[in-house]
């Protein structure tokens, strides 16, 4: 009964993470742009590698039997848990401070051009004292911007 | 051509569900090896091969479990490290175009 | 099962290959032999060589990736586009790589009972019941590795040291500071330091 219990679970944790796996590799051939399929690539990564993990913990202890075997495919999980986020967050970030620009809904940038993306990248505190959001961040990152082109203009003699 | 030894002898039941998983996840790094060749920009491809190395890290882990010998998780464990500082290398390298250099600048604005 | 999921590793290696040859994008390069590394290492563990691949995953993914960066950071990132086909070349490396494949047919089938290590009378048993109490290790392949094999790590040590030294000595250990070239160069330009400046931007 028990045998048939671990078979029976151990299969759909496995079938949900192929899933999951195949799912964000089709994502990351078929999405138009870079964040979409980075998220498409990340959260079926994390995903999929938990549940793939979780059946095979069940296995090492019902079929197995070995204590090891489980803790160090709970070591994996929790740092495929803890890395694969943090990776793909650094990536997005990077990737905005270098000027990549995200697609919108209808298939053009949302931004004017790749020195607002960094901007935009480079405003991080700004966001976590007022809470504003993206759109905020971004009229504010303009402002600035004219400011100092602005300023660039009245002090011209520097260059 | 293979031999291999079976220390544990699994059934073929559960044989077939980690023969199952392994092709899933060879059919999603063949998806991910063409991103990574594909990849109009460089981060694609840096996208790309940190996925590659998460699915690296599951086969092996379930290679392990097929043939009936989970002892070599290790690999797969130093993988999943490596996997990570490796991108995160490369997205210093990006962001700072030296891999010296470690004080983050403020923007003043 | 497993000569399948082989197959299909190196065909991954194959691809990733061409791949990283076509590339004129150098930081791209690199990131494609992460890749390579990772595959290789995978199937190096399907081969049942663990301990191969716990090399190919330190070394190939970790700190090659990490030195191709440093020397990166001093080179351009794209390839210079040559002018000519270099002929001589691709026949020493067509007659080379020939040469290294007729040099394996000698060699015993992956895995053969027929191997000499296999055949020889006394040597595996050796290994199994007297490295234990010979060399001291519990893990044979250590004790094979570091004493009955010790002269040829000795010499794999040496040339691992050589190439790090050469490279360190290509590299140079002064730090690249942006305020020693920005006079100079472009007076009035912003340091690289600064992503508004990065040439890379539209990648």
């Amino acid at each position: 009964m028990l045998d048939w219990l671990v078979w029976g679970v151990s299969w759909i944790l496995l079938l949900i993470g192929c899933v999951f796996v195949v799912t964000g590799a089709v994502g990351m051939i078929r999405m138009p742009d870079l964040y979409t399929r980075l998220h498409a690539a990340s959260v079926t990564d994390t995903g999929g590698a938990i549940f793939i993990s979780l059946a095979l913990i069940l296995q090492s202890v019902f079929v197995f039997g070995s204590a090891m075997a489980a803790i160090k495919v709970l070591l994996i999980m929790f740092f495929t848990l803890f890395t694969a986020p943090t990776a793909s967050h650094a990536l997005a970030k990077t990737a905005l401070l270098c000027g990549q620009v995200p697609l919108g809904v209808d298939g053009k940038p949302i931004l004017d051009s790749p020195e607002e993306a960094t901007l935009l990248a480079r405003s991080r505190s700004v966001d976590y004292k007022s809470g504003q959001d993206a759109v905020e961040i971004l009229e504010e990152t303009r402002r600035h911007k004219r400011e100092r082109v602005q300023g660039q203009d009245d002090d011209g003699d520097d260059d | 051509m293979f031999a291999t030894s079976n220390p544990i002898c699994i059934s073929d039941e559960i044989a077939d569900m980690f023969i199952a998983v392994t092709i899933a996840l060879l059919i999603t790094m063949a998806l991910t090896l063409a991103r990574a060749l594909l990849g109009p920009t460089l981060f694609d491809r840096l996208l790309a091969v940190n996925s590659f190395g998460t699915k690296t890290v599951l086969l092996i882990a379930v290679h392990g479990f097929m043939t009936g010998r989970p002892d070599f998780l290790d690999i797969a464990l130093v993988y999943s490290l490596i996997n990570f500082i490796g991108t995160i290398a490369v997205l210093k390298f990006f962001e700072y175009d030296d891999l010296g250099s470690g004080a983050y600048q403020e923007d003043d604005f | 099962m497993d000569t399948l999921i082989v197959l299909v590793l190196l065909t991954f290696l194959a691809i990733t290959a061409i791949g990283i040859i076509v590339l004129r994008d150098l930081l791209g390069a690199v990131i494609l032999l992460g890749l390579y590394s990772l595959t290789a290492a995978g199937a190096f563990v399907v081969m049942d060589a663990v301990d191969v691949a716990f090399t190919e995953a330190a070394v190939g993914a970790g700190i090659s990736t990490i030195l191709f960066l440093g020397a990166l950071s001093f080179t351009k990132h794209e390839q210079k586009p040559r002018g000519h086909d270099s002929w001589v070349a691709l026949i020493f490396v067509v007659v080379t790589g020939g040469l290294l494949i007729y040099g394996t047919l000698d060699m015993p089938h992956y895995g053969s009972p027929d191997s000499p290590s296999q055949t020889h009378p006394e040597l595996a048993v050796r290994y199994v019941q007297e490295s234990g109490s010979e060399v001291g290790p519990p893990n044979i392949v250590t004790s094979v590795l570091a004493s009955y094999r010790g002269y040829d790590t000795l010499g794999e040590t040496v040339v691992v040291f050589a190439a790090g030294v050469a490279v360190l000595s290509l590299l140079g250990l002064r730090r690249r500071r942006p305020e020693d070239e920005a006079p100079e160069d472009a007076p009035g330009d912003i340091p690289a330091a600064d992503p508004q400046d990065n040439p890379r931007r539209n990648v």
